[in-house]
């Protein structure tokens, strides 16, 4: 039902743009059996012409996709010309110097071209990769629901952790505070942040704490079971004398004991273990939704600060063409 | 107490009418149950704007009145009121309301009487608050509405109710309180999913608390010697456990409020009809069906401040016998003035009873009304009134001369014409679907033009109007879709056998399987044509208002071939199945009509279910979304959206710097997102309720806010999908792109200026909502600037066939 950019209207650009290349190459193939190709032939001006003009529009783009008012088309057929004439211009450059390349300004302005369309290609692969890696990735969550599920899980975790102890409070707190999600740029394009290590240690110190409490908890309960078996044959021994029993410290101690609650501790402790796990899970993939986008994003900081120089070396390029002529 | 004219409910109406009568020296007493004059508007939030619609209207009341802050409108009032020597008694409520012209007795709460001639009920159409019932209901800890969570802080407080309104105050009040809420059941039922989740969760989490099958047994203040932990109060409830007494310094019960309806109907007074926008019918003089007991303003149906403020004046006047020229006199007379010909307002609204059979059972009162709302038109032979396929909303009448209309758009030539006295424009109206004929203006035509609101509300108040239009829908939707050539004695017998019938979204029509051999019409909403395949309920089509179902078992006598179900709520007209074959036997080609679409149905059916499955979960997937009513909506693919934002850029840029889409919001099937966007519903929810009739539907389809919006928030409270907003719009100066581009200077274009702008104190809040771009060239914004193709706008047939 959508109509991708590649294929806008039938992928009338990606026609256009393969008979510009033909008729481009027919044309170079052609001249060169008649002379030596050089920018200066008057194929050489023509191509370079076709060259600017098209550099030029290919920069109105970004002007263009801001006039939101503008009635001059789609956007995504803007863009679906923006690529498929960037790739032909790649064509017409080459063929208008000719090969000819050397440590001068017009050879950097053809590699600063180069290095706009090869950003370029790779905004077109990110384009086409990464909306279906972050769709599968968010399984319906936006990143804002997923942020509002680890703070939930966070305020779950902290709760929990109050009904084991400072120990656990503390250790929870340090791990919130240490989640980060994102970062700087490179953080954000390799998913990498010093959270992780955090959860991890924080996981680690949790698994220790449990396995303590659990060995607390089977003493406790071992005891426990005796002082119930003590009760007991006491209190059968003393039935036929006193029948309320005069055991009361005995059964007050199995009281306390159950009171302690190093059960509910070690229940509290694996349930901590669980929120960690989960909100790692969460966090893993927000990170990587951060990450997708970052990769569908930061190859414009090149492909725009680029061309804005492609722009003056091309302005230099033609000024000393027409001054040395 | 014995007085002249007792008035009850101290609103707009109710103040004005006191004003006036003691202006005049009339004995009165206005009673009012709450604790503020203007109750209603006291609860404004402080300094609200509160709007003068319509501005055309003059004013006529002794108490002034413009637009302004509700601190400004509340002093003005008060300062009248005091001034004028008003005799008022807050917190007498009106229990019960008993007597005749002369000799009536009302009962407040307290036990008191107040004896008085004439009666004027004031009371809106909120209703009033229900209490908790038990002993101790009125002491000052317990309050029955909460406007600012924020004022309370570190109290005991115990919320009392299950609904929305309970659960949204426990959960607000519990961030600064220690909370308790009361639950008469074992679940919250009630309450909307979003307020389910918080309180579940708030109660898993202990930041409150809950007892549920807890019910209040009484409320008393703590006794000096008991163990009250220092609480002014304590609650006693009565729970599965027994009993339990909570201590606290405060209660809010909130517990809905009983229908004004009620209170309404025991003193008397009839509705026409069990609807519940239904009004009571009143006189000219603004009397009910009970003499001596007058009704005005909101309960009257008119719902803005100035207009009950003239009804209170006027009510006054009339009951001491004053004649009064009613205040829409002139504006009426305005109107008529390219018909009046020498005739007085009166006998023009007489000559429009006599001529147009639709109008006849209207009072004066309700046909002055529709009249203030409806524009006169004398549209030269051969204009155009409406197009096919347009989406105008307007109801017309003929008052004389004629019209043609052109019903088949393969043959403009055949026309069918309508006379004085008959109307049009009623499909549209019923349907919420674009224009299905052509119609051209006749020699001498002279229309009624009436907009859509003020239809519905003369459809929902006088019933022989209602069936009116439904005998002729009905007659002419079968002569539409399947017979256009049969005469009206021919298709009697059908339609008296046809049945309007009402479905709730998602209920069947007929199931697979059924045998029945009846015709479902569908007049109102959409449907979704289903099979069983494999254990599987797979949807195969969709079909709007202005099609037909279940024609293969009338034609075959086969049972149902398919499930259909009603996407929303959905109204159809059934047609029986005998008197219809009869119909198909007279005439063959209605027969032939059927069997082309049946064909063709099966047709496209069996290709459907060839088709991957999945074409059918996303149908299912976007009628759960609700867009079975809607004409038209934003979808995004996932696999091309690359997150750009541009879309929100586009429409913040193009609509005064504040966006009116939120692309990550809404739900997602397989690769369709349903971003938060306007749908444009056939029958707009958001038209509900507008006191000012702001909301329009454009021609082309568009629904929008006009500027005479008073921001009263209704229209984002009735949205079922969140797509409306309340913000303050102005003109922001924006700086110019290439300024921005090149040296990096003011906003950004597209920038959401919304958060960051400061705006004029004195500006008030208006509903902002999608309009489709609909005053620029080139259609949506949003969608043209998208740079990969991922959004588009198209409507549910069209979806509906793509997505196979």
């Amino acid at each position: 039902m959508h109509q991708s950019f590649l294929i806008y209207r039938r992928a009338r650009y990606l026609k256009l743009s393969l008979g510009l290349m033909i008729l481009s190459l027919a044309a170079y193939i052609a001249d060169a059996r008649l002379e030596q190709p050089n920018g200066g032939t008057w194929l050489g001006y023509t191509l370079g012409t076709i060259g600017a003009l098209l550099i030029f529009w290919l920069l109105w783009f970004g002007v263009r996709k801001r006039k939101y008012r503008s009635g001059s088309g789609m956007v995504s057929g803007w863009l679906s010309g923006h690529v498929y004439l960037g790739i032909a211009l790649l064509l017409v450059a080459t063929l208008h110097c000719a090969f000819q390349f050397g440590w001068n300004l017009h050879t950097l302005a053809y590699t600063l071209m180069v290095l706009v369309i090869l950003s370029g290609f790779y905004g077109v692969f990110a384009y086409i990769y990464f909306p279906s890696r972050l769709m599968d990735n968010g399984g319906g969550l936006s990143d804002e629901a997923m942020l509002t599920e680890i703070a939930e899980l966070d305020g779950e975790c902290l709760a929990v952790a109050d009904k084991i102890g400072d120990k656990a409070h503390q250790t929870m707190l340090r791990s919130i505070e240490s989640t980060v999600i994102g970062g700087g740029l490179w953080q954000q394009l390799t998913a990498t942040s010093p959270r992780r290590v955090q959860m991890e240690a924080a996981e680690s110190k949790l698994i220790d704490l449990r396995n303590e409490l659990e060995e607390e908890h089977t003493r406790v309960m071992r005891t426990l079971t005796s002082l119930r078996v003590q009760a007991q044959i006491q209190q059968q021994a003393q039935q036929p004398a006193n029948p309320e029993g005069s055991d009361r410290t005995t059964l007050f101690m199995v009281d306390q004991l159950a009171a302690t609650g190093s059960g509910d501790k070690v229940l509290a402790v694996r349930q901590l273990l669980d929120l960690l796990s989960r909100k790692k899970a969460l966090t893993a993939r927000l990170q990587r939704a951060v990450q997708y986008q970052a990769l569908l994003r930061f190859w414009l900081i090149v492909h725009v600060p680029l061309s804005i120089a492609l722009l003056a070396a091309l302005l230099a390029h033609i000024v000393a063409v027409f001054i040395y002529w | 107490m014995n007085t002249k004219i007792a008035i009850v409910g101290a609103g707009p109406g109710g103040l004005s009418a006191a004003a006036r009568a003691a202006e005049l020296g009339v004995s009165h007493v206005l009673l009012e149950a709450a604790p503020h004059l203007a109750n209603t508007i006291f609860l404004y939030q402080k300094g609200k704007h509160v709007m003068a619609e319509p501005n055309l209207l003059p004013l006529r009341s002794p108490l002034a009145f413009t637009a302004g802050s509700r601190e400004q409108v509340l002093q003005a009032w008060e300062n009248g009121a005091q001034q004028l020597g008003v005799t008022h008694r807050l917190g007498a409520e009106v229990k019960a309301i008993a007597g005749e012209r002369g000799n009536f007795s009302l009962t407040l709460t307290s036990g008191e009487i107040v004896n008085a001639e004439c009666v004027v009920l004031a009371i809106g159409l909120q209703g009033n608050l229900r209490k908790m019932g038990v002993p101790g209901e009125n002491l000052p800890f317990i309050q029955y509405q909460l406007d600012d969570p924020d004022e309370f802080a570190g109290e005991t407080i115990v919320v009392v109710g299950a609904g929305d309104a309970a659960i949204e105050n426990a959960l607000a009040l519990a961030a600064q309180n220690s909370v308790t809420i009361i639950n008469r059941r074992d679940e919250f039922s009630r309450a909307k999913e979003g307020n389910l989740n918080g309180i579940l969760r708030a109660i898993k989490d202990e930041t409150l608390q809950c007892l549920y099958n807890s019910s209040p047994t009484q409320v008393v203040v703590t006794p000096t010697d008991g163990e009250g932990d220092g609480k002014p109060c304590e609650l006693y409830l009565s729970t599965a456990e027994g009993e339990a007494r909570i201590p606290c310094d405060r209660i809010i019960a909130r517990l809905g409020a009983t229908p004004a309806r009620q209170f309404v109907e025991s003193c008397g007074i009839r509705f026409p009809n069990d609807s519940p926008n239904a009004v009571p019918a009143v006189s000219a003089q603004y009397e009910s069906n009970v003499p001596g007991l007058y009704i005005i303003g909101a309960l009257a149906g008119y719902p803005l401040i100035k207009q009950a403020m003239n009804q209170g004046h006027e009510v006054v006047e009339f009951i001491l016998g004053n004649p009064v020229e009613p205040a829409d006199e002139p504006l009426l007379r305005e109107k008529f003035k390219p018909i009046l010909e020498g005739r007085s307002v009166d006998q023009m609204l007489d000559l429009i009873k006599t001529t147009i059979p639709l109008f006849e059972s209207l009072t004066t009162l309700q046909l002055r009304e529709f009249m203030l709302d409806s524009d006169i038109l004398k549209p030269a032979p051969g204009a155009v009134i409406f197009r096919r396929n347009d989406y105008s909303d307007t109801f017309f009448s003929v008052l004389d001369g004629e019209v043609n209309i052109q019903a088949n758009p393969d043959a403009p030539e055949q026309t069918i014409s309508l006379h004085a006295g008959q109307f049009f424009g009623e499909m549209t109206l019923i349907s919420g679907r674009r224009r299905n004929s052509t119609v051209l203006a006749g020699p001498d035509c002279v229309l009624i033009v009436t907009p859509r609101r003020s239809m519905l509300k003369l459809i929902n108040s006088v019933e022989a109007v209602q069936r009116l239009i439904d005998e002729v829908f009905l007659i002419r939707a079968i002569r539409a879709q399947m017979a256009p050539d049969i005469s009206d004695e021919d298709l009697a017998e059908v339609a008296r056998t046809a049945l309007i019938e009402r479905h709730e979204t998602g209920q069947a029509l007929f199931h697979e399987g059924d045998v029945g051999d009846s015709l479902y019409m569908i007049r109102r909403g959409s449907v979704t044509v289903s099979r069983d395949i494999g254990g599987r309920d797979v949807v195969l089509s969709y079909l709007a208002a202005g099609n037909y179902v279940g024609e293969m078992s009338l034609l075959s006598n086969i049972p149902r071939s398919a499930t259909v179900r009603a996407t929303v709520a959905t109204e159809t007209i059934r047609l029986d199945g005998e008197p219809f074959k009869a119909l198909m036997k007279r005439h063959p080609t209605v027969f032939m009509a059927l069997q082309k679409t049946a064909r063709e149905r099966a047709a496209s059916g069996a290709k459907a279910q060839q088709s991957e499955r999945e074409g059918g979960d996303v149908i299912s997937f976007l009628v759960k979304q609700g867009l079975g009513e809607a004409t038209d909506v934003l979808l995004i693919d996932e696999t091309l959206c690359v997150h750009c934002d541009n879309c929100e850029k586009a429409c913040a840029e193009t609509h005064k710097g504040t966006s009116r889409l939120d692309r990550k919001a809404g739900p997602s099937f397989a690769s369709v997102h349903v971003p938060t966007s306007c749908r444009h519903c056939e029958h707009p929810h958001c038209m509900k309720d507008c006191p000012p009739d702001a909301i329009h539907r454009a021609p082309n389809g568009e629904v929008f806010i006009a500027d005479n919006c008073i921001g009263c928030g209704n229209c984002e409270r009735n949205c079922p999908y969140g797509v409306i907003r309340m913000a303050y719009v102005e003109n922001k100066r924006r700086s110019g792109m290439l300024s921005w581009l090149l040296f990096g200077l003011g906003t950004a274009p597209g920038q959401d200026l919304s958060a960051t702008a400061h705006h004029d104190p004195g500006a008030a809040k208006k509903a902002i909502k999608c309009d489709m771009c609909k005053d620029l060239s080139g259609g949506p914004a949003c969608v043209r600037a998208c740079p990969t193709g991922a959004a588009i706008r198209v409507s549910p047939e069209e979806f509906m066939v793509l997505t196979r």
